[in-house]
């Protein structure tokens, strides 16, 4: 019963700008795990700067993949343009790969949306909440289909 | 890279896989040796790390290779068995808080930085305790089951001479029944290579002989070569001091001077002799004997594809077997546990060749048996053998990945196993730089035991600092795991060492939610510790945590002022984020030249006054000197670009106090942090103070019982999220120059907040160029303080904030000077001279408010002197000084609806005070509501039958929302309008009062009494007096106002220089006063600030009419005359005016003619100068309609007029100035009696704007109108 439940969420989505500042940082669970999310998005960073300054392999697309597999988490990164990362935490194992690209084309649009706000500060943090509750939403239709 | 040998790996491997020598001893020898506080095995222990032991060694193939590194391992025979599970814990959670012991000093001091580690090597970074603790973890493996390099090479059996019988003892040592267990139960082999030695005590000389005996007794019974003799102990005295005492990194427990302190050099020369020889000359070529012995044996029975399908076939039949047995159906003598014994040798011996043959030989038997254990331990073997033997890398690590595995699949009991398989595998990959690799291996040895995670964890993150580039954010992460993870064991030193080193990571992100979790546990921590200050440091970080939730920032809170607490002591703190304070919102009010009478007045902007005082305030740049000499002689240099005030007057700083948090927090004494220094002549000697003073500055604040200046306190509390606005002054009380350093606060009474307004210096050489200009913050801060002045307070009386418009009040301005010396020279500006008016001279009103403004018995008509300043200067003799004060009056009327700012400003000078300041002002303001009350229009058309007089038609709005108003009084200004009532009062207003939002209109007649200077004409009966006239019927007795004097006149004086523009020159205007009152019942509640009066002035009124002219045909209204005699010649004079500012030319033509044409037609509308304007009310209308009638319908006598003729010229052309008028003759003659109109006639004219114009502006023709003539026959 509570493997159903848990079989396809999305625990935190994060928006990080380039200099590494968390712009937006979201969790989804009634667990107090906010500050291990954190961690965990933190630590992806890492695997993302890995990623991007690998001289070998040159980057085509902003879907990055799967950054880093923990033991309970799976940790997706996006990287836009701007070189604005968003990380999307999940304890769904068996991810279908379509379901986290949709995800991020989503997402990158309803932030896209946040900081066209002329009221926006770039490099600031996020806080509209037409954007929160886009990202919920988002977070809400993730596997459905 | 390192080679695989030198690498730590390979270190660890010369010495953990090294052979083990066993040691079996008497007590009398473990006696000998204790008084060096040694035991024999410690005793020998130094010496068995060969480093150059370059012994030849032929293993398997015929190569011969030297042995350079070699390496014993001594144990004493009681150890040879598998380390107790718990006491290994204890043992290595001993290592761990010893090391936690010795880096408690470390961590007082600051963090390191981020940079500092990133340039670090690996041994700097990571703790050196590392190495032994990875090494004792190894140790808890010892002697297992499933390896054989553990197996005991060699015996060293030891007897001393002081034993009975030393034969017997040798003999007995190596009884099985004393032997480890190990070997009596056959997992190892006991048929081992044994070594006899007799210790001899020097110090114990009686033995001598004996011993030398016993030597040779044992060398008949045990072989020669398999016998030594080691003597000891020859320092009789037992205080020999070695120099780089080699025991000491073996044995720390023990001081390191009383460690073989009975051993001469001669002694431990004999030692490590004996220990070279017992290896080179033994055990290698054991070893080496042994191994050829095995690898033949082993030749035979397994190599050879006969052998292998035979093995295989056989290993296949035992496929049934349980492998619960676990390892030990594998005795020593089994032929599998011998092929290990062969690997395990061969690698001691370093021939990795051979190794890893036999290991991979037997790694396929142990799978096909599913031995596990055996197969793991020896694919770590093959690992170790590839990597130190410099192979193939990815070979190595298969091994490495494939034994780990292995041992986890095994659980609990493999797991230790797995661990020191991941500490080898981990330093392999360090070894070959792959430290990323390195740290995923220490993470995955975690387990499940909190503090080897821990150990584990911050292993795993210094890796990832190696790492290039270094992921500096996994180091965080592990590291704060860790801590975590020690904190779990109680390892609180451990805990705050590794969040220490968290911190430089996470310092200077923006990461609030973890960087608020390690400050705050890194101070709860130190707490634990009783470092209270350092966590007191730490905890401040985390008070400004406005992003966590407000149990959260509860916790925080409580704890920290628990902590705070427990150090007992205030805590001063620079920059404490609780509250912040916005600099932005920093404002300082003070008082040099300028003072301000309230606060009010203060914040006003500094524009406002300055245009105020412009001409009042005496100008530097006015004079003969130019501004430099000027403002050079007003200031020293030095204090040009410092701020002015006055001892015993207090500068006021206003600033925001913004609360982050969502608890409420209580601020208390809250106060400025100021320095004065003494005001010295010499420039350089006063910035040498005021630096010096920087440092001690506080104390003299805390203790400023008798400081030179006096601050204000003040307590607020700030609820969550909220801005206060706080205001804190300083009083000089001495000379010199005051700076205001920064604001002081405490919290909760244990911890002080400081906050410096400018903690860096402004670099005030570079920019002094900008400086002229603008003032930098630290500047506008710095005050020179001057010498006590004379300081004016005022203030106006009973000022109302709400009134109508039109509202005239009676004021007192009252000044009052508090200290001794006098001021002089009183001048006052006002910002609105229309709203207020000074009075010209201080008394007291005597028939008091609005009675005064009455008409009193004797007219005093003297107009009063018009011509006034803006400036109102107090008269020369006043001065004020002292108790007294000063009572103005001042006439206050409002004369637009609105909100109006009021502006006073006084100027005052000071005598022989101050050479910086010679004058001061006071401002004032105050703010003034004006709601709409009256609205008048007035409008002026000439009267159709008299030159002289015109029509006024007043419009009346009440534009208030509530109050009603009565009219009292209408007055016309000057002496040359006189005006009169057309309707009785009483018709004009049945109601008496005009309610919100009526209208009315009512009609007046004006005439001009002016003489005209160049024509004899008569006044009129009207006297100047009657320019008023009043509009009540009830109170008869009540007086009129009077208009002409004061104040109603100087306020109507600046109205009308207010409207008054351009045409100011224009004479034919008509000023009017309205005087009204409020209506008594209207508002019986606000007794207290009722209206007294309230005037309206309408200025500049025009006479309109839509013809530029006017005209009247006087002459006699009756005639007698004898017709019998001759028909009646009448003159007539037609007085032509010139309304218009153009140059009028008019003609006039006469018509003789049929009456008929002549008369005129009611309906043309072209009724001389009247002109009907269409009416706002009913009432008016009808008026209107009245009287239009009145004059439209001529008298039915008229129709039958008999005609009469225009005597003399028919048509006359005249030119009239503006606004002048002429006058033409004119004749008739009249035939018979009767009534005539004398209407024939038409005026033709032309306006231009200038004479003898060419061009015409307008023009037109007028109807002359009805004019009755009655002439009678005479008697």
């Amino acid at each position: 019963m509570q493997r159903e439940e848990e079989r396809k969420m999305i625990v935190c989505v994060s928006v990080v700008g380039h200099q590494n500042n968390p712009l937006y940082i979201q969790s989804f669970t009634d667990a107090d795990d906010a500050l291990k999310l954190h961690h965990v998005v933190h630590c992806s960073l890492d695997v993302i700067e890995e990623r991007v300054n690998n001289p070998k392999t040159t980057l085509n697309e902003a879907f990055l993949g799967l950054l880093y597999p923990t033991l309970n988490y799976k940790v997706y990164g996006y990287l836009t343009n701007t070189k604005v990362k968003f990380i999307l935490v999940t304890t769904d194992l068996d991810v279908r790969d379509t379901d986290v690209r949709n995800f991020f084309r989503k997402f990158h649009a309803a932030y896209v949306d946040a900081v066209s706000n002329p009221f926006h500060v770039p490099g600031k943090k996020i806080t509209s909440r037409t954007f929160a509750q886009t990202v919920s939403n988002i977070v809400g239709s993730y596997g459905l289909n | 890279m390192v080679e695989p040998v030198n690498s730590s790996l390979g270190k660890m491997l010369l010495e953990e896989v090294s052979p083990v020598v066993m040691v079996l001893c008497t007590p009398l020898v473990e006696e000998t040796f204790l008084k060096n506080g040694l035991s024999f095995v410690e005793t020998l222990k130094p010496f068995c790390n060969f480093s150059n032991i370059d012994v030849p060694v032929r293993t398997s193939g015929d190569q011969l290779y030297r042995l350079k590194k070699f390496t014993l391992r001594l144990f004493n025979a009681a150890d040879i068995r598998q380390p107790n599970v718990e006491v290994a814990k204890q043992r290595l959670e001993h290592v761990i808080t010893q090391a936690g012991e010795k880096v408690f000093h470390d961590l007082e001091s600051d963090p390191p930085q981020i940079t500092d580690i990133l340039s670090n090597s690996e041994s700097e970074i990571a703790p050196t305790w590392f190495q032994y603790y990875n090494k004792e973890l190894i140790r808890t493996l010892s002697f297992s089951d499933h390896e054989a390099f553990d197996h005991p090479v060699a015996c060293l059996l030891v007897v001393s001479s002081k034993d009975e019988d030393p034969l017997n003892k040798f003999v007995d040592l190596f009884n099985t029944n004393r032997l480890p267990s190990l070997l009596n139960d056959g997992v190892m082999d006991p048929k081992i290579l044994k070594h006899f030695l007799l210790v001899h005590d020097n110090q114990d000389a009686t033995t001598e002989r004996l011993t030398s005996k016993v030597l040779s007794e044992m060398r008949s019974t045990f072989g020669n070569n398999e016998c030594n003799l080691l003597c000891t102990n020859s320092s009789k005295e037992g205080n020999v001091e070695h120099q780089a005492n080699p025991w000491a990194s073996f044995k720390s427990s023990v001081p390191a001077e009383k460690l073989g302190c009975a051993l001469t050099g001669d002694d431990i020369g004999e030692i490590k002799e004996l220990m070279q020889e017992f290896a080179s000359r033994h055990i290698i070529p054991y070893m080496e004997q042994k191994v050829r012995d095995l690898n033949q044996q082993i030749s035979a029975t397994r190599k050879g594809l006969r052998n292998q399908i035979k093995n295989l076939w056989w290993r296949k039949g035992k496929d049934d077997i349980p492998d619960s047995t676990k390892g030990s159906i594998y005795t020593f003598s089994s032929t599998e546990s011998q092929i290990r014994i062969l690997g395990d040798y061969a690698f001691m011996l370093h021939d990795y060749e051979l190794a890893l043959s036999s290991y991979r030989l037997i790694s396929t038997d142990y799978k096909l048996d599913k031995a596990w254990k055996h197969y793991a331990g020896v694919q770590e073997m093959m690992g170790l053998a590839y990597f130190i033997s410099d192979q193939s890398i990815k070979e190595a690590e298969y091994c490495m990945e494939n034994a780990s595995s292995t041992y986890m699949k095994l659980g609990k009991s493999g797991f230790q196993n797995a661990t020191r398989c991941g500490l080898w595998w981990a330093e392999m990959l360090k070894a070959r730089d792959q430290y990323k690799e390195a740290a995923s291996v220490y993470f995955r040895i975690c387990g499940e035991e909190p503090l080897h995670a821990a150990v584990m964890l911050e292993q795993a993150s210094y890796c990832f600092v190696l790492t290039k580039p270094a992921m500096l954010h996994k180091y965080g992460f592990h590291l704060v795991l860790s801590g975590d993870h020690y904190k779990i064991c109680d390892q609180v030193n451990h805990a705050i060492r590794t969040y220490r080193s968290a911190i430089s990571v996470y310092e200077s992100t923006t990461w609030s939610h973890i960087k608020d979790h390690v400050y705050f546990h890194i101070g709860q921590w130190y707490a634990i510790v009783g470092m209270n200050d350092v966590a007191v440091r730490n905890m401040l970080r985390v008070l400004d945590c406005g992003n966590q939730s407000k149990s959260t920032q509860e916790i925080f809170l409580r704890d920290f002022f628990d902590i705070v607490k427990k150090t007992g002591m205030k805590h001063e703190v620079v920059g404490l984020r609780l509250p912040i304070i916005s600099m932005s919102s920093l404002q300082v009010i003070y008082e040099d030249h300028r003072t301000y009478a309230s606060q009010a007045s203060a914040l006003v902007e500094e524009s406002i006054w300055q245009s105020l005082e412009d001409d009042i305030i005496p100008s530097l740049n006015s004079g003969k000197s130019n501004w430099l000499e000027l403002q050079s002689k007003l200031l020293p240099k030095k204090y040009k670009e410092s701020n002015v005030c006055v001892v015993g007057e207090s500068v006021k700083l206003d600033m925001e106090f913004r609360n982050p948090l969502l608890i409420s927090t209580s601020v208390t004494s809250v106060s400025l942090i100021c320095e004065l220094t003494e005001n010295s002549d010499d420039l350089k000697l006063e910035k040498e103070t005021s630096s010096l003073s920087l440092g001690t500055e506080h104390n003299q604040v805390t203790t400023s019982g008798f400081s030179s200046f006096t601050l204000s306190e003040v307590d607020f509390t700030l609820g969550g999220g909220e801005k206060k606005l706080v205001r804190l002054t300083v009083t000089p009380s001495e000379e010199g120059i005051l700076k205001i350093v920064g604001v002081r606060w405490e919290l909760s009474g244990s911890i002080v907040g400081v906050h410096y307004f400018q903690s860096v210096p402004t670099k005030a050489k570079t920019n002094k160029a900008k400086r002229k200009n603008k003032l930098t913050p630290t500047d506008a801060l710095k005050f020179l303080v001057i010498k006590s002045l004379p300081r004016l307070e005022g203030s106006v009386d009973h000022l109302p904030d709400k009134l109508y418009a039109g509202d005239l009040r009676y004021l007192v301005l009252e000044l009052k000077n508090n200290s001794e010396s006098p001021i002089k020279n009183l001048k006052m500006k006002i910002s609105h001279p229309r709203f207020v008016n000074p009075e010209s001279h201080e008394e007291e009103l005597t028939p008091g408010f609005p009675d005064c403004l009455k008409k009193g018995p004797e007219q005093n008509t003297v107009q009063r002197e018009t011509s006034r300043t803006s400036v109102f200067a107090f008269p020369k003799d006043v001065s004020l000084q002292g108790d007294r004060s000063l009572r103005w009056p001042l006439w206050l009327r409002a004369a637009i609806p609105g909100t109006i700012s009021l502006y006073f400003t006084i100027y005052y000078e000071m005598e022989n005070v101050s050479s910086i300041m010679k004058y001061r002002t006071l401002r004032m303001h105050y703010s003034l509501q004006v709601l709409p009350s009256l609205e008048t229009s007035f409008e002026i058309t000439p009267s159709p039958s008299r030159l002289q007089e015109f029509l006024v038609r007043m419009d009346i709005v009440n534009r208030a929302n509530s109050d009603s108003f009565e009219i009292h009084q209408l007055s016309t200004v000057g002496c040359r309008w006189g005006i009169s009532l057309l309707q009785p009062v009483d018709t004009i207003l049945p109601s008496k009062s005009i309610l919100p939002g009526q209208g009315l209109s009512c009609f007046f007649m004006i005439k001009d009494c002016r003489k005209p200077g160049t024509e004899e004409e008569k006044t009129t009966s009207i006297l100047p007096s009657q320019t008023d006239i009043k509009l009540i019927t009830q109170d008869d007795d009540e007086k009129l106002f009077d208009i002409v004097n004061s104040p109603l006149a100087s306020f109507h004086e600046s109205e009308r220089s207010c409207h008054g523009t351009s045409d100011q020159l224009s004479p034919n205007t008509v000023d009017f006063i309205l005087i009204s009152r409020l209506a008594k019942s209207s508002n019986p509640s606000a007794e207290q600030d009722l209206p007294k009066i309230l005037s309206h002035h309408s200025c500049h009124n025009r006479i309109r009419s839509s013809i530029p002219l006017s005209w009247s045909l006087d002459g006699p209204k009756t005639m007698y005359h004898d017709f019998s005699t001759s028909f009646c010649e009448i003159k007539l004079k037609m007085v032509i005016r010139n309304t218009s500012d153009g140059f009028l030319s008019v003609s006039i033509n006469t018509i003789d003619g049929l009456p008929d044409a002549a008369a005129p037609t009611p309906s043309s509308g072209n009724l001389s100068g009247w002109r009907y304007v269409p009416a706002i009310t009913e009432e008016m209308k009808l008026t209107s309609d009245v009287m239009g009638s009145r004059l439209g319908k001529p008298p039915p006598s008229m129709e039958s007029s008999p005609p009469f003729i225009w005597s003399g010229s028919s048509s006359t052309k005249v030119q009239i100035q503006p606004l002048s008028r002429t006058e033409i003759p004119l004749q008739i003659s009249v035939f018979s009696p009767g009534v005539y109109n004398l209407c024939s006639y038409t005026l033709t004219w032309e306006l231009s704007e200038h004479e003898n114009a060419l061009s015409s502006t307008s023009s037109g023709i007028c109807q002359g109108y009805p004019c009755y003539l009655t002439v009678l026959q005479s008697e």
